[in-house]
Formats: structure tokens, C-alpha cells, sequence
């Protein structure tokens, strides 16, 4: 009897663990980016837990910058919200099929690349492995509106081998004041949302593109701009994207 | 529709041979007014158990099909095979070794609780091996180690715990000579996880999470003619996770509870603070945020409700978070032929639960990311964050005439569904509820329900109606419509038939139910709405 409680008090004092503060991190060179990394968040304004990956999304463009970290909030799911007379509501119906057609079970959530879900305290591993591989194209978009008409001009070139896959043109939007449920519980009229998904504009899964080595492409797209919309605010981004993710990025601001 | 499946049970030579199987199923409809949507044909959640048992060894196994789950489960609950498995065999009295896969709690489960509860898609058993010595007269010893249940796999951490429990009125005669009885236990838990989980609180720093993770827990308890005491104590080291903002700071659960009980009176009265307990099996966030994977257990300390509009608001225990939590609880026997007895007598019984957050005061991580490692400076008693529940309910059961029965019940309930669901701010609620139940004839009996709960908040007011005729022995007919008086103005039906023959039951009907929480043991899922003809089979042999 005596043994066993000796042996419970030493188990107990064993457990009394302590983890110097020096030990609870492990610093990781940033990655240096080799391409462009989509980051799709999967969010919404009923999400408490939203503003938390939205902080990740700051810290990553902080770290890479935003020509190598391209992140779009996509409204919509569960937890979205559509507006009603009263509140803006970012949610849109093609929110709702991205995040059904991924099979996503809850918010935030990403897709890094569009390879599968990522949780939002491990979108920094997924983005430095993305920017560390390179891409098999070269992308460049640039946008102009005229007359409330959106005026979007693609480039690419085929960098390695041969690509099929799909080109998908977005709009987004930076600095909408909007509610948002926040992490402890209340609600924040004043929230400003960055990179909102706005609308796709070659429809909602893009077009076939085929981009071979060496070889130039260009594409020209116009999308009248919504009246709801600031089109100070507005930017483009442009990706490729195949059964094995997004094969390269591009992001520009409208020019007005 | 109607399952039948045959079983025997048999005696041979000493050895028996039983079985259990449940299989709850549902054929979905489309339903645009409660956003209930039909994804598939059929739906189903079976269990087949099966049993051999023998003077020296017992053998077991769970066949389990959830290929295509009843709705509001996790992906992941998706699947079949036979995940249960194990053998257990005894030498005399003292030994008793059990192989396979197996339920075990320590204590009130604050540091280990491995249980099974099918209607929360809960079975976090671990596959490995246990031992239960009881080398003297009131000694349990316990060792076990194994890996756990996460739907159909095991999870990679290694779990392992020893549990002693000393029943000292067994070892000092004055304790027996004073009828008292005091039991003392201790338990320890470790998880040993090596998986490359990586979790990063900035781009540039992960998580460095500790391989291992210790808890242990002590506790003892007095039982004295009437009363009761039990105390108990844990502390879990520390354990970054997503679930508490990967903070190493130590867990810690504390539980004092006191009873008296005497004919025609009872006393509880209960209080737990509870602070960074949420102990995982694995670090995999997509696993750790649903109801699997977790090692222990916080009891709730809230009454566990059965009618309609009593859950409508149910309670889940914040493990993460924390909490402090009371509970008191009166009952009272009126005696019969007393003036407040009456004829029959009357039962009064008076419960009061208030949970409440504790205090945190965060630290500061903009110039420092070491510091929210820290996570959060916390005094003791006090409190902070608000309330997250608090309930009074008073019931009142008494018996009318030979043939009637009557219990009321009001409950006054305050809800904080921010902190339960995320949103939505405080509801409070009053509730009415009246059950009486009529024996018609010796075979006959009609029981009705009649509920209101008012609430300025959420949904606003709702009434429910139910309606229960049993033909004893084989047949029972319920009806029971719950509405939406507030904001929706739906009705929520159900009409039920439950046949029961021999060891066979089968219910059948055509439901209609709400998007909500339900909760067992507070732990809760998130229930879409459904709509449909469902059929419930029970077979014991």
C-alpha cells in the first residue's frame, strides 16, 4: 500500500510539468516566395471566430506582402450573412456554392491553393509550402474602369511543360463597413471587411484555358460594376486552377 | 417499413450468449419552411452488440453502420465496420485484465472519462489494455494505457492512467462503529503524442506542443447516515490547443458537493470552478472542435431536463473556457392526509443551477508573441465574463384522485447564447409546463402535456402540445405539435407509434423537427432541421 502511494505522489509531482516560455515556440525562417499563393477564407458575419483568421490573413501579407499572398474573403455558409433592410450582408449565393461544393463543415476555414480545408492557426505551414514551389506560369492582370464598366486585360506566359486548367477572374472589394459577430460574443457594426469576394466574372468556376511552355496568352474581360460597390476600393485578381490547385496568381487594383 | 432480426439466447456449459441491436432510421423530405433539406433516401444509425460471457472470461463486439448517418453528425461519424472489440478475463476476485477496446472513468471523469452516448455520436473508447487489481478489501487498483476511439480510427497519442480508491471504513474500526464511510482516491493520466502537428500563432512561430501532457485528479468521499460529501480536485499540465488559444497555461477542475437525504426530504447543494480543462486525444483541429477526442468529463451542474420547452435552451458545459458552477437542490414529501399532502401526499422539489465565467485578464502579445503563451492571469473566486446559464425551476407532483396524476412546473432560465452558440445574446425565458396522466382502465392510460415558454428574446414565445395514449402491454400513440408563437410561426409535429413485443420495440412515425443543440450530459450537437418518416427498432436478447 505504501509503495502504491509513493508512486502516485511521484506521478503527481512528475505532472506538476512546466514549460519554460523560451520552449513554447519554434521560430521558422519565412519562406521565400517563389509564386503567388491563393488564400480562399471561408468566412462569414455570424463567425465569431472569423476576426481571428482574419488576423492571420494581416499577419501573412505583413510577412510576404500581398503581391505574394492573395487573400479573398468569401462570405457565405452557415454563417453567413445576406443583409437585410437595416445591415449590410456580404454573403452571396456563389459563396454558398464554393463553400458547399468544397464539402466545408464549419468557419473560418481556408483553401491554400485549393488543395484541401486548412484551419486557420495552420494557414502560415500551408502558404510557406505553396510559396516555396514554383509555378508553371507567369500571370499578370490589370484592370481599368471606364464609365462604370470594368475594363480587365490577363497575360500569361507558360513557364514549365503544359497547363490545362481553368481561368477564373474575381472582383473584390477592401474597406467595407459592415457588422461582424466578434470572437467574444458582441457585435461590431463598425467592422471593416478587406478583400471581400464580390462576384466572378467569367462565371463561377472560369473558363478552360491551355497554357503551353514558351507560349503567350492574353484575355480581355468587362464587367459593369455594381452601384452597391466603391470602386476606389475594387481590385481584380486572376488564377489558374486544376485538379492539382491553383497553378498561379495575380492581383491588381482598378485603375481609375 | 419494418427491420426484424432474429436472435437466440443461449446457455451452453456455462457460457452465455446476448445481444443488444438499435437502429434508428429515417427516410428525409424536403422541407423549404424549416430549411430541412434531403440529401439521400434512407438514413441510418444501427448498432449491433454482441456478448459472450463465461465464469473466467467475457468476449465482446459492436457492429456499428453509419454509412449514411442521421443528420448533424460530423463527416467523419460516416462509416461501418466493427470499431468496439475486446475480451476481458478474471482470476477470482482480484484480477481482471481486459484486452481490446473499453469505456473506464477515474473519479467524477475530470481527468478521464471514456464513454459511449449514441444519440451525441459519442464513443471516445480506447483500444489498448487494462487492469483492475483488487488485492485487499476495499482496494481498487486500476492501470490502463491504449489509443482512442476518433470515429473509425484511433487517434495517435498514447493514453495512459493508474486510478487508486481506498475505501478506509474497511482499515479503521471506528469509522464502522460510527456507520460512517469515507473513500479516498487519487488518479493520474498521461498523453504521449509525437504527431507532427504543426499550428502557428504568427507566420514566423508554431506551436511547440509538449509530447507529454499529464493530469491527475484527488478526491475523497464521506457518507454519514443522511449526509454526503464528496470533494475532489484535478490539474492538467500543460496542453496548448486550438481550443484554448494554445495557451500552456495548467488546466484545473475543483468540486465540493454536500447532500442530505432522509424520507420525504433531500438536500443538494453543489459548487465547481473549473478553468482550461479541455483535454484532447489529438492536436488535428478539424478532429479536436467536434464532440470527439475528448479524454475527460466535466459534469454539468444543471438538471437534466426532459420536456420539450425545458431543453429548448440547453446548456453546455464550457471546458475551455472555464467556469464556475452551482447548483442547490430541495426536495420536499408532503405527507399524505396533511393539509398541503392531501389525500396522496405531494412532492415539491426546488432546483436552482447558476454558471458563471471566471475571471481572465489576458496578456498583452503585440510586442511580445511569447506572452500569449501565457494566456490569461485568473483569481481564484473571482468572477468574470457574465453569466452563461442560470436556472430556477420549481416542480410540484401530486396525485389528484386514484386515477390522475398532476405535475407542474415553472422555470425561470436564463441563457447566454453568445457563449454557447456564438451569438445571439442573453435569452431569458419563462416556462409553464403541466403533465397530468389519467389511468383509464387498468390497461389504459392517457398522458397529456401542455407547455409555454415567453421570451422576449431570440425566437420570442413558444407552445407545445402532446398527447400520449398507452394500451399496456404492446401499443402507445403520441401526437405532440410544437409552435412558434414569435417570429417563425412553425409548427413542429410528430405522430408516433411504439409497439413493443416480447424483446422487440418498434416506433414508427412521421416528424417534423427544429435546427438547435441537443445536449446529454453537457456535451451538445448541432441538429439540423429534419423532416420525415422515422423508425426506431430495439432488440434485446
Amino acid at each position: 500500500m505504501r509503495k502504491i502511494f509513493y508512486c502516485i505522489v511521484l506521478l503527481m509531482l512528475i505532472s506538476c510539468d512546466h514549460i519554460e516560455r523560451e520552449n513554447r515556440l519554434i521560430y521558422e525562417k519565412p519562406a521565400t516566395a517563389k509564386r503567388v499563393v491563393l488564400l480562399e477564407d471561408f468566412t462569414g458575419q455570424r463567425c465569431v471566430n472569423c476576426p481571428k483568421g482574419t488576423e492571420v490573413i494581416e499577419q501573412l501579407i505583413a510577412e510576404y506582402g500581398d503581391t505574394a499572398v492573395v487573400a479573398v474573403g468569401i462570405h457565405g455558409g452557415p454563417l453567413g450573412f445576406s443583409g437585410n433592410d437595416t445591415t449590410t450582408g456580404l454573403a452571396t449565393e456563389v459563396g454558398d456554392e464554393y463553400y458547399q461544393h468544397w464539402n466545408l463543415e464549419y468557419q473560418p476555414v481556408g483553401l491554400v491553393n485549393r488543395h484541401h480545408p486548412v484551419n486557420y492557426p495552420e494557414w502560415a505551414a500551408a502558404v510557406k509550402e505553396e510559396l516555396g514551389k514554383p509555378a508553371p506560369i507567369n500571370l499578370q492582370v490589370s484592370a481599368v474602369i471606364n464609365n462604370s464598366i470594368i475594363y480587365i486585360h490577363v497575360d500569361a506566359l507558360g513557364t514549365e511543360g503544359l497547363t490545362n486548367g481553368m481561368l477564373q477572374i474575381w472582383i473584390l472589394e477592401d474597406g467595407i463597413r459592415a457588422m461582424q459577430m466578434m470572437p467574444d460574443g458582441s457585435s461590431n457594426p463598425d467592422y471593416i471587411h478587406h478583400h471581400v469576394f464580390r462576384k466572378a466574372v467569367n462565371g463561377t468556376w472560369g473558363e478552360e484555358t491551355t497554357i503551353k511552355e514558351g507560349e503567350k496568352y492574353s484575355w480581355e474581360f468587362s464587367q459593369a460594376a455594381d452601384p452597391e460597390w466603391n470602386t476606389s476600393k475594387l481590385s481584380i485578381v486572376a488564377f489558374v486552377y486544376n485538379d492539382n490547385g491553383v497553378q498561379q496568381v495575380s492581383k491588381t487594383k482598378i485603375i481609375q | 417499413m419494418c427491420c426484424c432480426l432474429a436472435g437466440t439466447a443461449q446457455e451452453q456449459q456455462g457460457i452465455t450468449f446476448s445481444g443488444s441491436i438499435q437502429s434508428d432510421m429515417l427516410i428525409p423530405q424536403d422541407d423549404e419552411d424549416t430549411g430541412a433539406t434531403k440529401e439521400r433516401d434512407f438514413l441510418t444509425n444501427t448498432y449491433a452488440d454482441l456478448l459472450l460471457q463465461s465464469k473466467h472470461v467475457d468476449a465482446g463486439l459492436r457492429f456499428e453502420y453509419m454509412e449514411h448517418p442521421l443528420p448533424g453528425f460530423e463527416k467523419d461519424f460516416a462509416g461501418w465496420g466493427v470499431p468496439n472489440f475486446w475480451i476481458k478475463g478474471r482470476l477470482g476476485k482480484k484480477v481482471e485484465l481486459t484486452a481490446g477496446t473499453f469505456y473506464e472513468q477515474f473519479g467524477s471523469g475530470f481527468v478521464l472519462r471514456t464513454y459511449e452516448e449514441r444519440s451525441m455520436g459519442i464513443d471516445n473508447s480506447l483500444l489498448g489494455a487494462r487492469i483492475v487489481l483488487k488485492p485487499v478489501e476495499g482496494v481498487t487498483l486500476k492501470a490502463l494505457s491504449g489509443k482512442q476511439r476518433c470515429y473509425w480510427s484511433w487517434n495517435k497519442a498514447l493514453i495512459s492512467g493508474a486510478d487508486a480508491e481506498v475505501s478506509l471504513d474497511d482499515f479503521f474500526s471506528f469509522l464502522q462503529n460510527y456507520h460512517t464511510h469515507l473513500i479516498v482516491g487519487a488518479s493520474w493520466v498521461n498523453k504521449y503524442d509525437d504527431s507532427d502537428e504543426k499550428a502557428y500563432v504568427t507566420p514566423s512561430y508554431r506551436v511547440n506542443f509538449p509530447q507529454f501532457v499529464n493530469a491527475w485528479d484527488v478526491r475523497a468521499s464521506l457518507n454519514h447516515g443522511p449526509w454526503s460529501l464528496l470533494a475532489e480536485y484535478a490539474q492538467k499540465g500543460p496542453d496548448p490547443a486550438f481550443l484554448n488559444g494554445y495557451n500552456f497555461r495548467k488546466g484545473s477542475a475543483a468540486m465540493l458537493s454536500g447532500s442530505y437525504s432522509k424520507k420525504g426530504l433531500s438536500v443538494l447543494l453543489q459548487v465547481k470552478r473549473s478553468e482550461n480543462m479541455s483535454f484532447k486525444s489529438t492536436y488535428d483541429i478539424s478532429k479536436a472542435v467536434g464532440t470527439s477526442s475528448t479524454i475527460n468529463y466535466l459534469p454539468p451542474f444543471t438538471q437534466d431536463q426532459t420536456y420539450e420547452l425545458a431543453t429548448l435552451y440547453p446548456y453546455a458545459t464550457q471546458v475551455a473556457s472555464g467556469e464556475w458552477a452551482y447548483q442547490a437542490e430541495l426536495g420536499y414529501n408532503f405527507k399524505s392526509k396533511t393539509p398541503l399532502g392531501g389525500k396522496y401526499g405531494m412532492l415539491v422539489k426546488v432546483n436552482f443551477s447558476h454558471i458563471h465565467g471566471i475571471n481572465r485578464q489576458f496578456y498583452d502579445s503585440t510586442d511580445d508573441v511569447f506572452a500569449m503563451t501565457d494566456g490569461y492571469s485568473s483569481l481564484f473566486f473571482k468572477w468574470g465574463d457574465g453569466t452563461y446559464f442560470q436556472n430556477l425551476d420549481i416542480t410540484v407532483t401530486r396525485k389528484l384522485s386514484k386515477d390522475f396524476k398532476l405535475n407542474l412546473m415553472y422555470m425561470n432560465q436564463h441563457y447566454n447564447m453568445t457563449v454557447v452558440e456564438g451569438g445571439g445574446g442573453m435569452v431569458h425565458s419563462n416556462i409553464f409546463i403541466a403533465d397530468g396522466k389519467y389511468q383509464i382502465s387498468r390497461k389504459t392510460t392517457i398522458r397529456g402535456e401542455l407547455q409555454y415558454l415567453a421570451t422576449k428574446d431570440d425566437l420570442k414565445d413558444w407552445i407545445y402540445g402532446m398527447l400520449e395514449l398507452s394500451l399496456v402491454p404492446h401499443w402507445m400513440i403520441t401526437v405532440a405539435d410544437l409552435y412558434n408563437i414569435g417570429d417563425t410561426h412553425i409548427h413542429y409535429y410528430q405522430g408516433l407509434v411504439t409497439c413493443n413485443f416480447g424483446q422487440h420495440r418498434i416506433q414508427a412515425g412521421y416528424v417534423r423537427t427544429k435546427v438547435g443543440y441537443s445536449c446529454a450530459g453537457g456535451v451538445c450537437r448541432w441538429i439540423p432541421a429534419t423532416k420525415g418518416f422515422t423508425i426506431s427498432y430495439n432488440y434485446n436478447f
